[in-house]
């Protein structure tokens, strides 16, 4: 018996959730730091869109705020900033991460079908997304750490903690769109935090060790 | 007034009559559409059968020390191409009798059969650059066959048959069946196996001279005269099937003949091969904005190909169908 496709809105909702996990993937290869805050900036349109689409389609009015907010802060100044901090810095390069970019994409592969099978065994209901999208989510957020962890470079584990933040709104979208505006809105400025900490600490390590990979911290010696 | 019916044989000789002899007009007018968006003016649309024209009647030269293996591939390669349009949908929407001798997998190991051949073909020459080329072909080949196998699981689960006839009808049913994340996702991961598949931009520069770069071609390097005409028509006809499959299962299977009747029959034939060079500008508009990836790092688009691929399977058993 052929399976039942879920409806035209499921399958929407699914297929721009699953681009914003692809774009997490692709975080893992990009080879240029600049390219890696481009990613961000077009993973977080698409969290974007999804928020409008959501909007649109269940008549959510708060969700066109918060999806305003959204793209003013994480596809417009966020990268701005963090690409005018790279161009001080003067490096183009990520440098060589510690694993292949296609043993990379397997173990990211991996996690993210331990992450889909565990929220599935929570079995979640939502009255707005299908709850695949909630899986997704969790997939973006695990994969986001993949990035972190592997890549041994100051701008792909800034970006990777910024990804993170937009599969953590993303679920946030799937589980509670009715959630109130001001916790939304208090997700944006942790993110703000984040972004001041991160390019301070891009810049100190820059200035002392004259580079952005963190290979150099791994010799430290206590 | 009543309408003319095609016996089904008649309609599947057809499907054959329209790979084999619209492959060269969809190359040749990728050629020339590709040239125009590089700015030169291009060979002429026609040229690809100029060509064949030119190399049958052309003198065969054998490499010396190779036997009945080097003259026989070609042959065998090309009635391969010949013996997978009878098994996807080209012109109609329905199986017609011989479209069930074997499903999407069944395709697949045709395909492979005639690389296969044209592989040994190229050992069979001695000639290092043959070797080359068909070693990678063979390396990539196998690299490839993970992105194949998921998308053939995606659409097995999608429709619960492995037939393509299966996939291209559910999707004709409702806008829910093309935005469901399964199809978007075996989609494109099979989008990007043709664009490994028929030599392009990213993985290989198909117009290239320089031997160390090529794969595909460079298995072809010793053939002359008319196995290397059977050869060269056969790629054409392996992207045009690759292209058909492409369009008629997985993006666009509309305009396809839906009865036996002659007008709609005729009909599909510019209908897929207008189809054919949209997509086909879509490759040559890739093939213009990016550059090829170094050997080693095929593995990478590869593995991109296979993660979504993955993906397609994995989204089904969340319940995003």
């Amino acid at each position: 018996m052929p399976s039942v496709a879920p409806s035209t809105f499921a399958g929407t909702a699914n297929v721009i959730a699953v681009i914003v996990l692809l774009t997490e993937f692709a975080m893992l290869r990009a080879p240029l730091l600049r390219s890696q805050v481009r990613l961000y900036a077009f993973q977080s349109l698409v969290v974007t869109a999804l928020a409008v689409f959501v909007a649109a389609t269940r008549h959510i009015d708060s969700l066109y705020v918060l999806a305003a907010l959204s793209f003013t802060l994480k596809v417009i100044i966020v990268p701005r900033v963090v690409t005018r901090l790279l161009s001080r810095a003067n490096v183009s390069l990520a440098g060589n991460s510690s694993l292949g970019v296609a043993t990379m994409t397997l173990i990211a592969i991996a996690i993210s079908v331990f992450g889909f099978f565990s929220v599935g065994a929570l079995n979640l209901r939502s009255p707005v997304l299908p709850e695949a999208a909630l899986a997704v989510s969790v997939g973006v957020i695990l994969v986001a750490f993949v990035l972190i962890i592997l890549r041994s470079d100051v701008v792909s584990q800034a970006v990777g903690f910024f990804s993170l933040e937009n599969g953590v709104s993303m679920a946030s979208l799937v589980v509670a769109s009715g959630l109130p505006l001001i916790i939304d809105v208090a997700f944006l400025f942790d993110l703000m935090v984040a972004v001041v900490v991160f390019g301070v600490l891009m810049r100190i390590h820059h200035a002392r060790n004259r580079t952005l990979s963190t290979e150099p911290l791994d010799q430290l010696r206590g | 007034m009543t309408e003319v019916e095609l016996a089904p044989a008649v309609i599947q000789a057809l499907q054959d009559v329209t790979i084999a002899l619209g492959a060269p007009l969809v190359s040749g007018a990728v050629a020339t559409i590709e040239a125009r968006l590089q700015g030169r003016r291009g060979p002429r649309v026609l040229q690809p059968y100029y060509d064949l024209i030119k190399l049958f009647q052309k003198e065969t030269v054998v490499p010396e020390g190779s036997s009945w293996v080097f003259l026989g591939a070609p042959i065998v390669a090309f009635a391969s191409y010949l013996i997978v349009p009878l098994l996807i949908p080209v012109l109609t929407t329905y199986g017609l009798p011989l479209g069930y001798m074997g499903d999407i997998l069944g395709g697949g190991f045709v395909l492979a059969l005639a690389g296969f051949v044209v592989a040994l073909a190229a050992t069979e020459s001695g000639a290092p650059y043959a070797q080359l080329g068909a070693s990678r072909a063979m390396t990539f080949g196998a690299l490839i066959e993970p992105t194949i196998l998921f998308v053939v699981f995606a659409v097995g689960i999608i429709t619960s048959t492995d037939l393509p006839y299966a996939l291209a009808a559910s999707l004709r049913t409702g806008s829910s069946e093309i935005v469901r994340p399964a199809h978007v996702l075996a989609a494109v991961a099979f989008f990007l196996v043709v664009l490994a598949d028929t030599g392009r931009v990213p993985v290989e520069t198909h117009s290239g001279t320089l031997e160390f770069g090529m794969i595909d071609e460079g298995r072809v390097l010793e053939h002359s005269g008319a196995p290397f005409a059977l050869l060269k028509w056969g790629s054409a006809m392996k992207q045009l099937i690759l292209y058909t499959i492409l369009i008629d299962v997985f993006l666009a299977p509309w305009g396809l003949a839906a009865s036996q009747a002659l007008g709609p029959v005729l009909f599909a034939i510019p209908a897929l091969l207008v189809k054919a060079i949209a997509v086909g500008t879509i490759f040559a508009f890739i093939d213009n904005s990016f550059s090829k990836l170094r050997l080693f790092k095929i593995t990478e688009f590869l593995a991109a190909a296979f993660a979504l691929a993955a993906m397609a399977v994995l989204i089904f058993y969340l319940g995003g169908g």
